[in-house]
């Protein structure tokens, strides 16, 4: 462990696909960061410092985390945010924790999907000189670099569509109701009809606490922050290789590096990887040491990483399964803490000690974390 | 001392002004990075992490625009994330690098970004979208008019007159002078001042901060690294930060949360701040101040905050040039948010401006043997308040 204080995860709140307009974004802030104290055993009095991660574009405010103060127990508290990515958020919290200077930190992030046109507002963040008029959605990075990785891969497409599979078939375990939506017919090429999901309104609250701060409440089911990598990629896409993820290979190293995790496939319990496309899960296998490229095809025909299988990958159903668009990074990483805290319901692996929670976000995969959590305080994996 | 301090071993600023036609978004932000990586004497091989320092990504027309910032702050395959808290972001953005240090997670990290508020077209146009959409967007609120009605309620609560405003542009112009990064530098008189023409009662134009473009940088590290590479810094010995409620009538009325007279919040956070710092008497402990106030009115209910007034009594002691540069206890010796408003950065120029200062490099604008610094940020609807005490 590099930090002066080991963060552990004592709560999670993760609010899949919330239908209908009978809660305003308020009242789902509210409700979810209740459910994720209730889940922690404690009240928002213990609460030292919050950091929420939420997007402009997509809450359609000019600094969305404004809204926030009021739900999520802001007022009177230390509160930072994170535009950049949820999963910045949790880093944040986890290092707030880490420094002794908090006893405890809530981590709140959501994504809605009242916006007009999501792609439109995902263009805005185009260079507005050379690139907005493209057009150029999240979702048409994805493609591209799903494009990219059929050039270069023989076969890829068959085995994207397995994977995109597997995450069904997990989701259908997990996150059984409401069934999922996919894009309607090919989303963009070469992204095959059903391997690509509609984004859906969602919402995840996350609490840690100090070792101290958990051993004085007596609290159990911990997941201890082990290692924690965060990196990002240049900032225009042909500037990138995009049939490679060297941010997340940065990412892994750090984290593995703080864990101690020499062996991934051996050392690791269960992952959870955000694959907006099953390309980018493919791609992430790679980065992180779980499997080379040259196996992939071997790996997902075995079920390596189907739940049956070696190293489950996304027993959550992953962002195949719902998609809010801006908060999949976090829900990755508190997928993992509720396995390593055996909270995780109806899709929970049967003895999980250490979990690894990748995010990316961003055109591409622009920005990659990668976090690992184990049940034993101090232990490395 | 304790050898787990943070302290901050480079700074970088923009020339400010009103339009940079010769620099793009992410030139500004390398402008101000390479002057703090240039000041820390490092290479960008050094830098482990980078906090980027952006508020609303509507005011320069790019969403997420931090992404395309990636490769002026030297990113690339290194840790990194984007702060927003409204105008308080500089000021976060320090405390997020700061916690980046003191976890223990990173020994260097650059915090860095830039704002082009001068081309933007109307700030306040966007600035209106800081509110609920529902419910108070249509007003049309502003910045200007809700820290007017701030104004107007501390002139009831406390007397401060509208000449007490104009004191404040008139110091603060004075010190702009004798700083080269200050956006107005133009010496004004009370006359001055009150000849401007009003923008929203009791503000005038010469009341209001100006809608700056330049950047702001930041290296911060570890006590080791900088006893290992013998480098000079000053200290981060404080920091917090601390919100009010989003609802502006809930600062208002019968038995408001939080009066919008005063600056609820940014006391409690600098209550907070001395606390990690030890100072338990400010006016007599802290040397120089540099507070986050755009509009003259909001200066006072700032300086009451930092506790170095009762409340309200920071205008009799502004009458008296205690607040002055060469005074009792000089605020804003740089012309402070109220000559330069590059949002994005300010709260960081804050910190900046501070640390020169305590490090004894402000140039004409020196505060004489000052040792313990303060400064603040405002962001939101004056929500987010972010604090910090900076040491030689």
């Amino acid at each position: 462990m590099a930090y002066k204080v080991q963060p552990g995860v004592i709560g999670c709140a993760i609010r899949p696909a919330i239908a209908g307009n009978d809660r305003s974004l308020e009242e789902i802030l509210y409700e979810t960061t209740q459910q994720a104290l209730n889940d922690a055993g404690v009240t928002i009095d213990d609460i030292d410092g919050i950091v929420v991660g939420c997007n402009d574009q997509l809450d359609g405010r000019a600094i969305s985390v404004m809204m926030a103060s009021g739900p999520v127990g802001g007022v009177d508290r230390d509160i930072l945010s994170t535009p950049s990515g949820s999963e910045h958020a949790f880093i944040l919290g986890a290092l707030r924790v880490a420094t002794g200077q908090f006893r405890t930190q809530l981590v709140v992030a959501w994504s809605p999907t009242e916006a007009s046109s999501i792609p439109e507002a995902e263009r805005l963040a185009a260079d507005p000189y050379f690139h907005r008029r493209l057009p150029l959605d999240e979702l048409a990075a994805h493609a591209m670099q799903a494009g990219v990785l059929e050039n270069a891969v023989a076969g890829i497409g068959d085995l994207a569509e397995a994977v995109a599979e597997k995450n069904r078939r997990h989701g259908a375990i997990a996150y059984p109701d409401p069934p999922v939506r996919s894009q309607p017919g090919p989303a963009r090429w070469p992204l095959a009809a059903g391997t690509t999901t509609m984004p859906v309104t969602g919402c995840v609250a996350m609490v840690l606490g100090t070792a101290d701060f958990i051993a004085e409440h007596g609290l159990a089911d911990v997941a201890w922050v082990r290692g924690m990598g965060w990196a990002t990629e240049p900032s225009f896409l042909g500037d990138r290789d995009l049939g490679t993820a060297p941010a997340l290979q940065a990412a892994a190293r750090q984290a593995y590096g703080e864990a101690g995790i020499t062996d991934p496939t051996g050392q690791l319990d269960v992952v959870e990887i955000t694959d907006a496309t099953p390309y980018a899960e493919l791609l992430a296998y790679e980065a992180l040491g779980l499997c080379d490229r040259n196996d992939w095809a071997a790996r997902v025909r075995d079920g390596s990483f189907t739940h049956e299988g070696r190293l489950p990958v996304n027993l959550s159903g992953g962002v195949q399964t719902f998609n809010p668009v801006f908060c999949t990074g976090l829900i990755r990483i508190a997928e993992i803490a509720n396995q390593v805290r055996g909270r995780a319901g109806a899709h929970q692996r049967r003895t999980v000690r250490s979990g690894l929670a990748q995010a990316a976000s961003g055109f591409a995969m622009q920005y990659q974390a990668a976090i690992v959590f184990g049940n034993e305080k101090g232990a490395r994996a | 001392m304790s050898g787990d301090r943070v302290g901050i071993i480079g700074i970088g600023q923009s020339k400010f002004t009103a339009r940079r036609d010769d620099a793009s978004y992410p030139d500004l932000v390398r402008e101000a990075v390479v002057t703090a990586m240039n000041d820390a004497g490092l290479t960008f091989d050094d830098l482990q992490g980078v906090v980027y320092s952006l508020s609303p990504d509507a005011m320069v027309g790019i969403g997420n625009a931090e992404r395309l910032g990636v490769d002026a702050v030297g990113a690339g395959n290194k840790r990194f994330l984007r702060i927003n808290t409204g105008g308080a972001t500089g000021i976060s953005s320090v405390a997020a690098a700061y916690y980046h240090i003191a976890s223990g997670a990173c020994d260097v990290v650059l915090t860095a970004g830039a704002d082009k508020v001068g081309e933007c077209g109307d700030s306040q146009t966007v600035l209106n979208k800081i509110w609920d959409p529902t419910y108070e967007r249509q007003l049309p609120l502003g910045t200007i008019n809700m820290l007017a009605m701030s104004g107007v309620r501390y002139m009831n609560v406390y007397g401060m007159t509208e000449e007490d405003m104009a004191l404040v542009t008139v110091k603060n112009r004075r010190q702009a002078y004798l700083n080269p990064n200050a956006h107005l530098r133009t010496l004004v008189t009370v006359e001055d001042v009150f000849a401007s023409r009003y923008i929203c009662w009791p503000l005038k134009l010469l009341d209001c901060c100006p809608q700056s473009s330049g950047g702001g940088a930041m290296v911060l590290a570890s006590e080791k690294f900088i006893k290992d590479r013998k480098l000079e810094a000053v200290w981060i010995t404080g920091l917090a930060h601390c919100s009010e409620t989003y609802w502006l009538g809930d600062r208002m009325g019968r038995n408001p949360e939080a009066d919008h007279a005063d600056a609820f919040a940014l006391g409690r956070s600098f209550q907070r701040a001395y606390k990690m710092a030890g100072i338990t008497d400010p006016f007599k402990q802290v040397h120089v101040a540099e507070l986050y106030a755009p509009f003259s009115n909001t200066e006072y209910h700032s300086i009451d905050a930092a506790g170095f007034a009762e409340r309200g009594a920071s205008v009799a002691m502004m009458r008296e040039g205690q607040f002055e540069l060469g005074g009792r206890l000089p605020v804003n010796p740089s012309g402070g948010t109220l000559c330069t408003n590059a949002i994005a950065v300010t709260a960081m120029i804050r910190v900046a401006e501070v640390a020169l200062q305590v490090w004894g490099r402000a140039g004409r604008h020196q505060v004489k043997g000052a040792r313990v610094g303060i400064a603040s940020g405002n962001g939101g609807d004056h929500q987010f308040f972010g604090t910090m005490v900076v040491e030689a």
